[in-house]
């Protein structure tokens, strides 16, 4: 007995002796640490590719922004600045010309000529196995023309005034490089040679990415020698990530730890209003009863309710926004009237969010012939927005009591989607993020009467077609003067909205919390870039 | 039923009195306090998921008397309608006491469910193999090598992937990962009593197969599978917790233990432990008092043990 006891009493002291030694290692090696200006940062989402062509998703585009970098750069308002062309401009409504900026290098010391953005342009729809394509961008380029090494002009079959956002997105890469390369050799480093301000240095797919500094940007130097991107996608892991001082900072901090970090000193956190609206799709492609709505006794309408303007009507004011702000979102968003928060190009002012009304709601029912209600499942993705089940789960209760009787399913992304876009759904909660910052595209895709070959409507779930609005929208489209344009879009804006073409719910805003003595400048397309993250001293 | 098993004879100190064997079963049963107190608790359980609807203060499945803007709200805490919510709100505004009511209902009806089910099934299965042998009990048992050398949580979230969300979905998954542990337990019990006399003087006496299988065998493996089924009871409680944490389960708006834990779960870091403390909780108790009854019934039912 006494000499188990002794021997574990030994073994107790061993082990504190090796825990010290492996403290002390790790004060060593974050003084080190600081030396080296490294830092870590928190990512939500995996990051699928390092090829900058491959898979157009936000959070790829934004992690290829730091080694490559677009024509035309998106600052933190979405305003277009210059990035590796110095200006732009339309000299008719199908040409484009773009000056190039010069004395750029790549990270393999190549110069960065007019040769590399036509290749570029030509590489970035033709990537062979794209989960999802970056043609939506470069649909509209007819030609890309070489003038001299420094100008390029750009020929568009139609007039596109996107062109420049478009291009914003489209990552420049080396022609020498890429004519020969793969996506596996991005992945690999061999290839991802950008002329961006840091540099590959390793890619652990759904673990990390490295980066170093690239000393020579053309655009000055950047506060870190060495940045890690760690792909932490449960939220939780994430939080105790940044707690245990692992990363130095997250993105999409979950809202229920919000108030926590918040009060405490050690870390700050900037939020910001973001492009994406949280909105719900009816879907009107049928004659009879839509996929999962019924009367309540189960059996089929005999017309499609969600046609009816007084049911989409009514479902809009149903929903109390205020208390899924208030108490869904913990605050971090903003009710939505329309596709776009009111800072962004073509949004108009006099579109406010629906006024919380069940009683009205209840009216307008009856009188489109539902006294009773109907029955229908609400469907909608529980790891895609942020706290997408519970707002899912809150809208259920406010059709409740309306007098509906309502079903809730949440699925994961990848099998929630998939279907949605097949039209398996009746009532769809989603989300839209406008990367070019202006709502024209944003009604483009989700509104527009849907034609694939046209580019219309390519994500309206919902099937929403109204002529008139159509005419309208695509006219705006193609008018390349700015306040015309601007007024025009804002005349489709505020016809879509009265028609209820789709429910607008809130603005996400995207959230990101840094150790204290770091600050984040906040961005509306929530990107995450080492880039705007500084020391604050 | 046990009253079937040939017993010992009473010993010369207990000759004064006549015993059953179930009342011998009863006091081996009680000579533990703590089963005794696992058996109380348990039954407590079961009243109140059983009168769930009655105890209740409000009926949680029903969205309607939902208030999202009750919701996150602590043990105690008066809402803004002048309510109070005993053990506080979820997210949604569910009273935590009524969820926990409820989601007791629904975890004990699949254990107990799926249980049952899966021990026909398995049942059926293993006195099959053992009595007819040769390549029947080859078949049979293979199939169960190969279910057992998987994990039944995985076998258990492929079905559900499939099936969808639901009570009923979830008690054939979990039969469809518990049914082959019972046609082990069965069948070794069997094999055992094949070679008894009692078997061999019923195929002297010309009975049907499946009499002496059913009436006359399987009385007589019963008391291994009883303890192997409490234990599994309590395994497809925390089997369903596990699936409904992982989202898989039941749907989200009628929330069992497992879901209603697994909504706290994002709150547990900013000290709202309501929300997961409270179900995690009661699964806990209820599991507890089922492996301490699960125990003793192993304890009593082992002629290895019998002193």
């Amino acid at each position: 007995m006494t000499l188990a006891h002794l021997h574990s009493v030994r073994k107790m002291r061993l082990m504190s002796f090796i825990c010290l030694g492996f403290s002390i290692l790790a004060i060593t090696s974050s003084v080190a640490k600081t030396k080296a200006r490294e830092v870590s940062i928190g990512l939500q989402a995996a990051i699928t590719s390092m090829d900058p062509h491959y898979h157009n998703v936000g959070p790829n585009n934004s992690l290829v922004r730091h080694v490559f970098e677009s024509l035309v750069h998106i600052d933190e308002n979405q305003k277009l600045v210059p990035g590796l062309a110095t200006s732009w401009k339309a000299l008719d409504d199908l040409t484009w010309e773009f000056k190039l900026r010069k004395n750029v290098r790549f990270h393999d010391g190549s110069p960065f000529t007019a040769e590399d953005v036509a290749f570029s342009i030509k590489r970035a729809p033709n990537v062979p196995n794209s989960p999802s394509s970056f043609a939506t961008f470069t649909r509209s380029i007819a030609d890309v023309k070489i003038v001299d090494s420094h100008t390029v002009i750009v020929k568009t079959t139609s007039a596109n005034v996107l062109l420049p956002s478009d291009l914003a997105v489209v990552r420049i890469i080396s022609k020498n490089v890429g004519e020969k390369a793969s996506t596996e050799d991005y992945n690999s480093g061999k290839a991802a040679i950008g002329t961006g301000p840091y540099k590959f240095q390793e890619y652990i797919p759904n673990q990390r990415v490295v980066l170093k500094a690239n000393y020579g940007y053309w655009g000055g130097e950047e506060p870190w020698d060495v940045v890690t991107f760690k792909m932490l996608t449960n939220p939780a892991a994430r939080v105790a990530a940044l707690l245990s001082g692992d990363v130095q900072m997250i993105e999409t901090v979950p809202t229920a730890d919000i108030v926590k970090l918040s009060k405490d000193a050690k870390y700050s956190l900037v939020d910001k209003i973001s492009n994406r609206v949280i909105y719900v799709h009816l879907n009107q492609s049928t004659e009879k009863s839509p996929p999962f709505v019924t009367a309540k006794d189960g059996k089929p309408l005999d017309k499609n309710p969600f046609r009816d303007l007084r049911v989409r009507k009514a479902l809009s004011m149903a929903i109390n926004r205020d208390a899924i702000v208030s108490r869904v979102m913990e605050g971090k968003a903003q009710s939505a009237g329309q596709l776009l928060p009111e800072i962004f190009f073509g949004t108009s002012k006099k579109l406010k969010p629906q006024k919380f009304d069940p009683d009205g709601a209840k009216r307008l029912l009856a009188e489109a012939g539902y006294p009773n209600g109907f029955q229908m499942t609400i469907h909608g993705p529980n790891n895609r927005y942020i706290n997408d089940a519970n707002i899912a789960q809150a809208l259920a209760q406010m059709y409740t009591r309306i007098g509906l009787d309502i079903k809730v399913e949440t699925m994961p992304s990848s099998v929630y989607f998939t279907r949605a876009s097949k039209l398996e759904f009746g009532f769809m909660l989603l989300g839209w993020g406008t990367e070019s910052g202006e709502q024209g595209s944003a009604m483009r895709s989700l509104l527009a009467t849907h034609d694939t070959a046209k580019g219309m409507g390519v994500t309206n779930r919902g099937r929403y077609s109204n002529a008139e609005f159509d005419k309208v929208l695509s006219d705006a489209l193609v008018t390349m003067d700015e306040k015309k344009r601007e007024a025009m879009i804002i005349k489709a804006a505020e016809m879509v909205m009265a028609d209820v073409g789709l429910i607008p719910l809130h603005y996400e805003f995207s959230t990101w919390a840094t150790t204290k003595g770091l600050k984040y400048a906040a961005r509306t397309d929530q990107y995450t870039l080492a880039i705007g993250l500084k020391p604050t001293k | 039923m046990l009253g079937l098993r040939p017993t010992s004879q009473p010993s010369a100190k207990m000759a004064t009195y006549v015993q059953t064997p179930f009342g011998r079963f009863c006091r081996e049963f009680a000579e533990s306090r703590l089963a005794l107190l696992g058996l109380a608790v348990l039954v407590g359980v079961m009243v109140v998921a059983l009168a769930a609807p009655l105890l209740a203060p409000q009926n949680p499945y029903d969205l309607a008397q939902l208030d999202v803007l009750d919701g996150k709200l602590a043990p105690g805490e008066q809402s803004m309608g002048g309510k109070t919510y005993l053990l506080g709100t979820d997210d949604q505004g569910r009273d935590m006491l009524s969820g926990i009511f409820y989601g007791l209902r629904i975890s004990l009806s699949v254990g107990v469910m799926s249980t049952l089910f899966a021990l026909g099934l398995g049942l059926a299965f293993g006195m099959v193999a053992a009595y007819f042998g040769g390549w029947v009990d080859t078949i049979i048992m293979r199939i169960v090598d190969i279910q057992l050398s998987f994990p039944s949580i995985l076998i258990a979230l492929i079905l559900l992937a499939v099936f969808g969300q639901g009570v009923d979905k979830v008690i054939i998954a979990l039969v469809a990962v518990q049914w082959a542990y019972y046609a082990r337990t069965v069948r070794a019990a069997a094999l055992v009593e094949r070679q008894k006399e009692y078997v061999e003087a019923a195929k002297v006496l010309a009975l049907s197969k499946p009499r002496i299988v059913f009436r006359h065998m399987l009385p007589n493996c019963l008391p291994p599978l009883i303890v192997v089924a409490t234990v599994q009871v309590a395994h497809a409680i925390s089997l369903e917790a596990t699936l409904s944490f992982l989202g898989l389960g039941m749907p989200i708006t009628e929330p069992s233990l497992g879901l209603l834990i697994s909504n706290g779960f994002t709150y547990l870091m900013s000290g709202k432990y309501w929300i997961s403390f409270y179900p995690g909780l009661a699964l806990l108790i209820t599991i507890v008092a089922i492996n301490l009854v699960a125990d003793q019934l192993r304890d009593v039912l082992n002629p290895r043990l019998k002193k």
